[in-house]
């Protein structure tokens, strides 16, 4: 125990950056998910083509090689570091990379949520003269996000697990940080423990403030 | 009200409407009744374009629906349309379900949209709901509902898709009086029914359509005790 103790504020600084990370990335993958899947089923071919090559190129590469080649990869070829900074590059480049590839696959739940609702609810917003965005808005979309709730928290999920991959392009979030006190403690059983511990908390309370919120839209909105 | 020229509509190959010509009168009450397949509510659903029309012109509420510079939102903004599976907005309350088109289509304001939804709340009997969810309400009184979302457009025509199809025998009353009463008021109403009683009592028109042509149409008493066509004769021998 004297271990943990003794490196606890280490660990948590790392999980302080996993959290932020996390926060970031979820909030932009959201917003990613939505305009993406708006452009796939846009009328427009061009949007509908950048969307499925977007959701496609990102759901078809492993997200540490996607790391790996826009944090470490572009400096090489880009003067990237002078633009943002040698120190920023990295840390915006990963929380964007993370981001990009979330929103990949909440643009296929985002879909798929708004093509799950009633025909009929669309066909009621046109009788009565809205415009198609105005219907997305009003209708179609809040109907949609009640059933994409579940997904969502999935994804969500998926993202703070995700955030471990950010060590090996140089991120010293919580598994950097593990890393590092292993280095010199050379306890890996207890500190893997600790950040399996601190992982499965912060996961296990998301989820289940989720499905508090989902059982309160459920009575209040029927 | 309405003027319809030569009315196609196919889907692929297979051509539903195989040229529809008729005029609807303001204040009038025109029934449309016919076998499933027959087309009607394909014609219903071309004169506010819910179908893309093939061929053919359809002038209504003063507005050229064919020609393409329209503006169809404004044009449905004339033209109410109540359906068989009421279609109410699930994530509204019944209120909302009738203010959101005042509100965000013609921009009024809550209270006044609030205000003219609460008329039509006690116009369809439904004063005491207004703060439930659809689901919540039984079969009639989300259709009446329905009727005063689309009223509340003030349209200058209402087109009624099978109202009563989808509901319970003991609720299918309290729509059709619902109705009736709009026919009493002047509305110009379209209504594909297979509710032969209405059409006998309220009905001005009755038009009787099969395989994608009207076959025949006339006064209610002479469509029901001397039909003229073959077809004619065989539906409502059935139906009634």
């Amino acid at each position: 125990m004297h271990v943990i103790w003794q490196n606890l504020p280490v660990i948590l600084d790392g999980l302080r950056l996993t959290i932020q990370y996390a926060i970031v990335a979820i909030a932009l993958m959201v917003i990613i998910g939505l305009i993406a899947a708006l452009m796939r089923l846009s009328r427009f071919s061009v949007l509908r083509w950048i969307s499925s090559a977007y959701v496609e190129i990102f759901r078809s590469t492993p997200l540490l090689v996607q790391l790996f080649f826009i944090v470490l990869g572009l400096p090489a070829i880009l003067p990237v570091n002078e633009w943002f900074g040698q120190l920023m590059y990295p840390i915006l480049a990963a929380a964007f990379t993370l981001s990009l590839n979330e929103g990949a696959y909440v643009t296929e739940i985002v879909r798929a949520g708004i093509l799950g609702v009633d025909r009929g609810q669309k066909e009621a917003a046109a009788s009565i003269g809205m415009n198609g965005i105005q219907t997305m808005i009003y209708i179609v979309l809040p109907q949609a996000f009640k059933r994409m709730i579940p997904p969502l928290v999935n994804q969500a999920a998926q993202t703070v697990k995700d955030t471990s991959l950010l060590a090996p392009v140089g991120i010293i979030e919580l598994v950097y940080k593990g890393e590092i006190v292993i280095a010199s403690t050379f306890e890996s059983f207890k500190i893997w423990g600790l950040i399996a511990v601190l992982y499965f908390i912060i996961i296990f309370s998301v989820s289940k403030c989720a499905s508090y919120l989902e059982r309160r839209l459920q009575v209040d909105k029927r | 009200m309405i003027s319809v020229k030569n009315l196609h509509k196919s889907y692929g190959e297979n051509e539903i409407l195989k040229g529809i010509d008729n005029h609807v009168d303001a204040r009038e009450v025109v029934v449309v009744i016919g076998p499933s397949g027959s087309g009607k509510s394909t014609f219903l659903r071309c004169l506010n374009g819910l179908e893309e029309v093939t061929s053919g012109e359809i002038e209504i509420a003063g507005m050229k629906l064919t020609d393409p510079k329209t503006n169809i939102h404004k044009l449905r903004q004339h033209v109410g349309m109540v359906f068989q599976q009421f279609n109410l907005f699930k994530n509204l309350n019944i209120l909302e379900n009738i203010t959101i088109g005042p509100r965000k289509v013609k921009k009024m304001s809550v209270e006044d949209a609030n205000k003219v939804a609460r008329e039509l709340l006690a116009k369809v009997g439904l004063t005491n709901k207004e703060s439930s969810f659809p689901d919540q309400l039984s079969g009639g009184q989300q259709q009446r509902v329905a009727i005063a979302r689309a009223l509340a457009m003030q349209p200058d025509v209402m087109l009624f898709d099978e109202p009563t199809s989808a509901l319970d025998p003991e609720m299918v009353g309290e729509v059709l009086q619902v109705m009736k009463d709009l026919a009493h008021e002047g509305m110009t109403m379209v209504v594909v029914t297979h509710e032969m009683g209405f059409a006998r009592e309220v009905g001005h028109r009755v038009i009787f359509m099969d395989g994608g042509y009207i076959v025949e149409e006339g006064k209610p008493q002479d469509i029901f005790s001397n039909p003229q066509a073959e077809r004619t004769r065989n539906f409502l021998a059935k139906v009634l």
